[in-house]
């Protein structure tokens, strides 16, 4: 569908562009010794006319899109060259008959006659009309593609925001899911109540993290039960090579942050600190306020043979991303080392539910 | 038949122990939660048979299996881990043995007679070393650091931490943290492992921490020598200088 015939705005607007051309061939009409009434009667019509015919342009530039380079070109406006001489051929043909038909009206017997000395003119005009229409053809054609592009790439990056969040929500650890399964596997021939026991939990966390996958903002309250299912299973897993320190403010629970944002921190300070220390250590996560803004550390031991971690690792890089995301420069992510700790600090504006 | 189990986790160290107890033939010589314990109950012991976890603080299965091989001892390994795919693409490739963590009774029982099997029948082709199952493993990725078994000791290289690297016939000397460390390994094979925009081969006889390098010196019309941090002065050979500008002109 043409673009100008899409809308009734636009086209009224494309019409109301031929009035000045209306006006200017009645001009030469009236200037060549035609009466008011001869110059109006063909002017009007032929303009009309010419304004539905020439939209026939937009179809051909969209036929023959113009390339980054010159070449080509000769081809394309050949191209143009013709289809214009063959319009405003049509369109004079059409001027000639329409004079033949308006002849039968009184006052106008004389309109063949003036059309067929004008007819050399009015296809010269034609080609010009015509060659115009082309290029606000291709105008029209560059403002839809970007229009288009544009669209597309908010698209693009509205549907790369939501796919990395699924897959952030889908990443279920698997190594912890099959070592929690084995330790599972493991008690029930050893003490089968911590067997079950180990299954609740299992349960329990699934559940959590199916749960909190569907939302966009959550409560630190649950993230924070979310953190404490994960490491009682941990904990079963480790044994007494993990033990977890909770320093929790009651007036950092309710405030609200972007989902799964602890559990990667968490899982990170198992891995990177437990699970790499043969004698384990303190996994210790703290949130507290401070001058309307909630400090979630998580703390884990370091070791110390091991080179110190340079920079944000991809989990981190994704946690901050996302912290950035919701509050902009209002939050912040610092990762140190300091003491064989490797400590993780967000600091996010405390806002809770309405 | 001498089994070792080597797994940083009690639980997991317990199953194994649970489906061996069916096996009275196997007697359990020693539990190890970290691969330093392995490599010393393993001189101890001479077990024929090890149950070899990946995932472990200190030293991974890889290194674990690289030492004892470096001792001259390889005894039947069956890899437990419960999930690490590029380990699992290596074990296939190399006709290895391994478990899932959690696994069955059959499973288990299966892999045990695999391994007894190749125990006690002298086998076709010498087992992977495990350098060569580790390197697989890393997917093309480069080594991260490095084991050394200096006598008794156990020493883990990091590579930010290593200097140079000279070769000696069958060994190379890592120079790390002001100490020289011998490793059984050619110069050639340590190149292809390391990251090579790294580690640099300046030399037929040495590859260089280009961390380290200060500036190189021309001595004479073909004689060039790279002086380090430390003020120590490495023959650079034509080839070596070679790459050395490559690096450059690519930065």
């Amino acid at each position: 569908m043409h673009p100008l015939l899409a809308s009734r705005a636009r086209l009224g607007a494309y019409l109301l562009g031929w009035a000045p051309i209306a006006l200017l061939l009645t001009g030469i009409a009236r200037s060549q010794g035609w009466t008011w009434a001869e110059a109006a009667c063909l002017a009007l019509p032929l303009c009309l006319l010419a304004a539905l015919l020439f939209l026939s342009a937009w179809f051909l530039c969209r036929a023959l899109p113009l390339g980054r380079t010159i070449e080509g070109l000769g081809a394309h406006g050949a191209a143009w060259g013709m289809a214009a001489i063959l319009m405003s051929g049509l369109w004079a043909g059409l001027a000639w008959m329409l004079a033949r038909l308006l002849a039968w009206i009184p006052g106008l017997e004389a309109l063949p006659q003036r059309v067929g000395s004008a007819l050399p003119v009015l296809t010269g005009l034609g080609i010009l009309l015509y060659l115009a229409s082309v290029a606000l053809s291709y105008l029209m054609l560059a403002q839809d593609r970007a229009i288009e592009a544009e669209r597309k790439g908010a698209e693009l990056q509205l549907l790369a925001q939501e796919s990395e969040l699924k897959a952030l929500r889908a990443q279920l650890n698997p190594h912890f899911l099959f070592n929690s399964l084995n330790s599972l596997s493991a008690l029930t021939a050893v003490d089968p109540v911590r067997a079950r026991e180990m299954c609740v939990l299992l349960s329990d966390f699934l559940r959590r993290s199916l749960g909190l996958g569907e939302r966009r903002l959550v409560a630190l309250r649950e993230e924070l039960e979310l953190a404490r299912a994960y490491l009682a299973i941990e904990q079963i897993r480790f044994g007494a090579r993990l033990q977890v320190l909770w320093t929790v403010d009651a007036a950092a629970e309710p405030a609200l942050l972007p989902t799964l944002l602890l559990q990667p921190l968490v899982e990170n300070a198992i891995k990177h600190g437990i699970a790499a220390l043969p004698e384990g250590g303190t996994l210790s996560v703290a949130a507290e306020v401070l001058e309307g803004h909630v400090v979630l550390k998580v703390d884990n031991p370091l070791d110390a043979d091991s080179p110190a971690p340079q920079g944000l690792g991809l989990g981190l890089r994704q946690v901050r991303q996302r912290l950035l995301g919701r509050f902009g420069s209002r939050a912040r992510l610092e990762a140190v080392v300091q003491d064989g700790i490797h400590r993780v600090t967000l600091v996010f504006p405390l806002e809770v539910e309405p | 038949m001498k089994a070792l189990i080597i797994d940083d986790e009690d639980l997991a160290r317990a199953v194994v122990r649970e489906h061996l107890s069916a096996h009275p033939d196997v007697e359990v010589v020693g539990e190890c939660a970290n691969g330093f314990e392995a490599i010393k109950a393993a001189a101890h012991h001479q077990p024929e048979l090890i149950f070899l976890d990946i995932q472990m603080p200190k030293l991974d299965g890889f290194e674990v299996l690289e030492l004892l091989e470096a001792e001259g001892k390889r005894p039947a390994v069956v890899f437990v881990t419960a999930y690490d795919q590029h380990a699992l693409k290596a074990f296939e490739a190399h006709a290895v043995d391994y478990l899932l963590k959690p696994f069955s009774k059959e499973r288990f029982d299966s892999a045990l007679a695999k391994a007894r099997a190749l125990q006690s029948a002298q086998p076709s082709a010498p087992p992977a070393p495990a350098a060569e199952l580790a390197s697989s493993a890393r997917q093309g990725r480069p080594l991260e650091r490095i084991v050394v078994k200096d006598g008794p000791k156990v020493t883990v290289v990091h590579l930010d931490r290593l200097d140079w690297v000279q070769a000696q016939d069958d060994y190379v000397l890592l120079r790390t943290e002001g100490k020289n460390l011998l490793k059984q390994q050619t110069l050639a094979s340590l190149e292809t492992q390391l990251d090579s925009s790294r580690f640099i081969r300046i030399h037929r006889s040495y590859i260089l921490n280009l961390d380290r390098l200060v500036r190189v010196e021309q001595d004479s019309k073909e004689h060039r020598d790279a002086i380090l941090r430390d003020g120590t002065r490495l023959p650079v050979s034509r080839a070596g200088f070679q790459r050395l500008r490559e690096l450059w002109e690519g930065a």
